[in-house]
């Protein structure tokens, strides 16, 4: 063992800011999950699904919808693919399910927070190693479809530009939904699995019994498909591409996607907090 | 002053795990010593601006712990519990956290080679933190909190779990780390005789309150009370005295008397009418750990 200091005695510069540090947290935390087998499964073929589904949406649009006119409502279907649903769960689950549970486990959360950066900053560099890779499903998809419709001459420009923009907006608000819900089970334990069903149970542990109660042969009662994640989702999707008919009102089911999405991030900041305290 | 506390107290429910708290630690090398549940973890956690105090004020090489990021800057905490982040390799942990302490990439690289090799990890280096044993891993501990090269290095009790060999190598960096100038160092730990060899100033909790603090040297000698080591028959040399009028009392090292005017000239003739034989007459030196429990006897009966 050698019992010499570092050449060195003080810092060369001064510190980088804050900003640094943060991209630092998930640079590195993107290069982990890339090197996990269970989120390249999962980021490769959900992505790979989505996408190639989509595709398919728009070469077969023709066939599709013959009869009526391909404009902005074409674009709604390749948002309410169930496949979308599936895999952002997924991601979500695999990926955001660890973020904070595997370091409250290894209690690598004192190690973070005892480094000059803040519990919001923590959860931020947390957000911005999921959202990323939720987007690969939630908003790729929605964007490819109108470029490759534009590129295939099926569409003219402004509508293939307008769907593309919606697809961006329309993909964040499911984007930031579920990375602030996963972030916000994943601070509530530090056994990733449970966050992972919780996230699953949280996507279909509501949509199932919404769709069940709200059929015309049980309550009849579409209001209760609010609960749903899903159904607030295409409610926007329907809201944002012009789609008139839908059970439910797009400006509710946006508010309550977003107003989730805020009190589960403030939950999430809290919890830290507190979690802090315990650890010690 | 590297520590400057006044009034500082932390109340988790009904237990006030730091009480009160007015301290002024001086720079330089300082043990933090108590009983389990003395409030030293939390003590520090407040230093660190972890914690926010219920009442009071801290301040840490100059900058209040509201700051807690600017306070952190110059810190390096190396916690008591296992906190490694175990998928990543030694030399990518340290110049991690390096980095996320502000350091540039090639610079946190550098560092952390560095200390590295000052720890003794540079042949594992690239090997999971998983695959370390314990002591490794306190190692790697300690080396993530130098690679930034802070001002005040806070230790919490960086022996735990620790083989004897591990324990002396670890005692020796901290040493190495202690005696560098510029670098100050907050060591807390149960392991009195650790502190006593490390540090030159104490501060002793319990209750999370402070009992006693100062330099270790003067703290040790005990300024109310003299030694005397007799040979002879020990049991009638104290009850002698105790007749003389002193308060005396024998110990496994030696008869401790109560400091009064005229005490010495009075133990030699209680020596001389029992044919006993003094080899030692002058000031208690006692170890830490025996004013420790002192203290802290003091501090309970106070308390009742």
């Amino acid at each position: 063992m050698s019992i010499s200091l570092p050449t060195y005695t003080r810092r060369e510069g001064p510190l980088l800011g804050r900003g640094p540090r943060v991209r630092t947290i998930v640079v590195t935390g993107l290069r982990r999950e890339f090197k996990r087998p269970a989120a390249i499964f999962a980021i490769g073929i959900g992505t790979a699904i989505t996408t190639i589904t989509a595709i398919v949406f728009v070469l077969l649009a023709p066939f599709f919808l013959q009869g009526q006119p391909l404009d902005l409502t074409f674009f709604y279907l390749p948002a309410s693919n169930l496949a979308i649903l599936f895999f952002v769960t997924l991601m979500a689950s695999v990926v955001g399910a660890g973020l904070i549970a595997d370091d409250l486990d290894s209690m690598a959360l004192t190690l973070y927070l005892s480094r000059p950066i803040t519990p919001a900053d923590y959860l931020i560099a947390k957000a911005a190693i999921l959202a990323p890779l939720v987007s690969m499903i939630s908003v790729l998809p929605l964007f490819i479809t109108p470029l490759l419709g534009l590129l295939l001459g099926l569409f003219p420009w402004d509508i293939a530009l307008a769907a593309m923009g919606l697809s961006i907006v329309v993909g964040l608000v499911l984007t930031a939904f579920y990375t602030s819900i996963a972030l916000f089970l994943s601070s509530l334990t530090r056994r990733k699995s449970y966050a992972a069903a919780g996230m699953f149970a949280v996507t279909f542990g509501l949509w199932i019994p919404a769709q069940v109660f709200a059929s015309p042969g049980a309550l009849d009662n579409p209001s209760l498909l609010y609960i749903a994640p899903w159904e607030d989702f295409l409610a926007v999707a329907r809201g944002a591409y012009g789609v008139s008919s839908g059970p439910i009102d797009w400006p509710l089911a946006l508010a309550i996607l977003l107003a989730a999405t805020v009190l589960a991030a403030l939950a999430t900041y809290l919890r830290m907090r507190a979690v802090e305290v315990v650890t010690g | 002053m590297l520590v400057e506390t006044s009034g500082l107290t932390k109340v988790f429910g009904e237990i006030r795990a730091v009480d009160d708290l007015s301290v002024a630690i001086p720079d330089g090398t300082i043990g933090l010593v108590g009983p389990n549940g003395a409030g030293k973890t939390t003590f520090l956690r407040l230093l660190l601006g972890l914690l926010r105090p219920t009442a009071g004020t801290a301040r840490v090489l100059g900058h209040g712990i509201d700051d807690g990021v600017a306070v952190r800057e110059r810190i390096g905490y190396m916690p008591e519990h296992d906190c490694l982040i175990p998928d990543m390799t030694g030399i990518g942990l340290v110049s991690y956290m390096g980095r996320v302490s502000g350091l540039d990439k090639d610079t946190a690289m550098g560092r952390a080679h560095d200390v590295l090799q000052f720890v003794g990890v540079e042949e594992e280096r690239y090997r999971k933190v998983a695959e370390y044993s314990t002591g490794m891993k306190q190692k790697i501990k300690l080396a993530q909190a130098m690679v930034h090269d802070p001002e005040l290095y806070i230790f919490d009790e960086p022996t735990t779990g620790l083989d004897p060999r591990g324990r002396k190598e670890m005692l020796d960096l901290v040493r190495t780390i202690a005696q560098s100038p510029g670098r100050n160092v907050i060591l807390s730990s149960h392991l009195l005789p650790d502190v006593e060899t490390i540090c030159k100033h104490v501060v002793i909790l319990d209750g999370g309150r402070q009992i006693a603090a100062g330099d270790i040297a003067t703290l040790l000698i005990g300024e109310d009370r003299i030694r005397v080591d007799v040979r002879g028959d020990r049991d009638a040399f104290v009850r002698q005295l105790r007749d003389a009028g002193y308060e005396a009392e024998a110990g496994a090292t030696g008869v401790r008397v109560a400091r009064k005017p005229g005490v010495e000239a009075d133990v030699f003739r209680v020596a001389k009418a029992l044919g006993a034989e003094i080899r030692y007459l002058g000031a208690e030196i006692r170890s830490l750990e025996e004013l420790f429990l002192e203290l802290v006897e003091r501090s309970a009966g106070g308390t009742k």
